[in-house]
């Protein structure tokens, strides 16, 4: 009976995120009419990769966002708070650096591999035992984020002349999608949701602890294993498509935990949903908002998701 | 009572011959532990432990704190693996066994059981089913209903909407215990069960052990440190000192005043049915 209301939760969702879809088509600076838009170059080579992919990529951190804070058994966790994007978009300014753009993978690759080795990094670094203690893996995301943004900067330097598409991954922006992202972005991030929600039943298990899920019948290791790669290969494909867009990793799980509980076989394919629509309507709301300059959307995000980190640090206070 | 157990040549009636079967299966050893080494960095914890568990026994581990007691249970269950020696189920190394066969096998109620997230204490019994379900599988009807019977076992099916940061340290223990009970394993490990508990739920519960161990002839292995308790309910005794086993058998006969003497450093009388502890006057531990 819970699953059918799952499954109708989602229905709506998805009828609502494609409602909202057609509507943000037609806000812009360029007023159009149903019509004149399904006619429109601007519509067809702008907008609609633009929305396809911040539908995508919204999906894809919020799900993530999950996943890690079952992972990690920690609810303050998320792709950007944790360095993970960060140590993706260093891949990336690497790969335009070497002149990778060329090839079709060649930006997501480098992503991939420096995202990977970020999180094997904090892994290392915040595991105390079999528990990820709060306050360490927090720093550790900190500094990670901070030492990958130095060494992004000494990179801009040194390369003065391709700075403005580094600077485009450091702030995060939809404003330069088109279908060859979405392309690329697409099968990784719904094959990658699919992979998760498979193993959604293994992540409420992790939340009650390695020992205990493993004494529940979980192959813990190799299940975290292939959680972190199919996490970290759609959060380093979402980054190498858009840059680094803060906190909808962290927002949108917990509002919908808010909704449906804590059963990750609810919270993941529902938090997919609610991502897409919750970073559709910001990067609406950044190309719209100040016509005819734009907003970034990494910052809009962030003005939302900031406080609500602060607020749950505040609630989480008493068990420090 | 399952005849098909009986050699086809023997008659199928509830003699002798049953009862000398079921002699002979329950005599069998479940665990068997051979030369077994284990510590945590350069302290070894157990050295060289051999030790048997029997099929249908109710067993209490005992010893004093850091004797490694919740070591062993990792190590039995496969948690752990041995650093030297061997820990065998039913004749096979347990670190063969996959974690979903594990899981079918024993089921094990850990010490500490917090998480900060929040899923009901249905939701958390119902996790107990997991070595049953095929992934994206839902719970059956069936499930839904061991769950019902265990939370009423254990007296936690009115907690059944509760969230962790609703219940005491007690009704969180007896939920955990409800999730191991749904497990439906020949074999629990538990550590500490009782140790959260006041006296009413202690006994509630240790009821309850004996009526799993005796009706449905469950292995049980059990971390206590209430010596009357082991003493009441529990029909064997392992008693570990200083990383190895002072004495595996009997409970009647292993806990004498010579070895909780040893072990606990205090002196104990029989009065009754009971044991009577009190301080040495020198008040040392051995």
């Amino acid at each position: 009976m819970k699953q059918r209301n799952t499954a109708l939760i989602c229905a709506c969702g998805l009828l609502i995120l494609a409602a909202a879809m057609l509507g943000c088509a037609r806000l812009g600076a360029v007023q159009m009419d149903w019509y004149e838009m399904w006619h429109s170059s601007v519509f067809w080579n702008l907008r609609a990769p633009r929305i396809v992919l911040s539908v995508l990529v919204g999906a894809s951190l919020s799900v993530c966002g999950a996943a890690y804070q079952s992972i990690f058994r920690n609810p303050l966790t998320d792709p950007y708070v944790l360095g993970i994007s960060s140590g993706a978009s260093l891949g990336a300014a690497i790969a335009i650096l070497l002149g990778l753009e060329a090839f079709l993978l060649g930006v997501g690759t480098c992503a991939l591999i420096t995202g990977l080795i970020t999180i094997v990094l904090i892994y290392r670094i915040a595991a105390i035992g079999n528990r990820m203690h709060t306050t360490t893996l927090l720093l550790t995301g900190v500094c990670l984020t901070f030492l990958i943004s130095a060494v992004i900067s000494f990179l801009m330097v040194l390369n003065q002349d391709k700075m403005d598409r580094i600077i485009f991954w450091t702030m995060g922006s939809f404003a330069s999608a088109s279908w060859v992202e979405v392309a690329l972005v697409a099968p990784i991030v719904l094959l990658g949701i699919g992979g998760i929600i498979y193993y959604s039943r293994d992540l409420n298990l992790l939340l009650a602890g390695s020992e205990t899920a493993q004494s529940l019948g979980v192959e813990v290791e190799r299940v975290k294993k292939i959680l972190l790669v199919i996490t970290t290969l759609m959060v380093a494909f979402s980054v190498s498509s858009c840059g680094v867009i803060g906190f909808v990793g962290l927002v949108v799980p917990h509002c919908v935990r808010l909704i449906v509980g804590a059963d990750n076989r609810k919270v993941v394919p529902v938090s997919a949903v609610v991502g897409a629509l919750f970073l559709l309507l910001c990067d609406t709301l950044a190309r719209t908002a100040m016509q005819p300059s734009e907003l970034p959307v990494g910052s809009l995000t962030s003005l939302i998701g900031a406080p609500l980190f602060i607020y749950l640090l505040y609630k989480n206070k008493k068990s420090y | 009572m399952n005849y098909k157990w009986l050699p086809p040549h023997r008659n199928c009636c509830p003699t002798a011959n049953h009862r000398s079967l079921i002699t002979i299966h329950s005599s069998k050893d479940m665990i068997e532990v051979k030369n077994l080494t284990y510590g945590y960095a350069d302290k070894a914890v157990l050295k060289h432990l051999n030790c048997t568990i029997e099929e249908g026994s109710f067993y209490a581990l005992m010893g004093a704190n850091g004797c490694g007691k919740t070591t062993l249970l990792r190590l039995l269950s496969g948690l752990a693996k041995p650093q030297q020696g061997s820990v065998c189920l039913k004749g096979r190394p347990v670190d063969q066994y996959s974690a979903r066969e594990m899981a079918r096998h024993m089921s094990l109620v850990r010490q500490q059981a917090q998480t900060d997230f929040e899923f009901t204490a249905f939701e958390s019994v119902l996790m107990g089913r997991n070595p049953y379900q095929r992934r994206l599988q839902n719970e059956s009807k069936r499930d839904w209903e061991i769950v019902e019977d265990c939370m009423k076992r254990t007296n936690t099916w009115h907690l059944r909407y509760a969230k962790p940061g609703e219940m005491s340290g007690g009704e969180l223990q007896r939920v955990m215990l409800a999730r191991a009970l749904a497990q439906q394993t020949p074999i629990m490990l538990l550590d500490e069960p009782i140790s959260n508990l006041d006296i009413a739920h202690q006994f509630e519960i240790m009821e309850l052990l004996r009526q799993i161990n005796q009706q449905e002839h469950i292995t049980l292995i059990l971390v206590i440190h209430d010596l009357n308790m082991a003493w009441q309910y529990c029909n064997q005794l392992i008693l570990l000192h200083q990383g190895g086993i002072l004495y595996q058998g009997s409970m009647k006969q292993g806990l004498t005043s010579q070895n909780i003497s040893r072990v606990f450093g205090v002196d104990s009388r029989i009065e009754g049915d009971h044991l009577v502890l009190s301080k040495k006057p020198t008040g040392k531990l051995n």
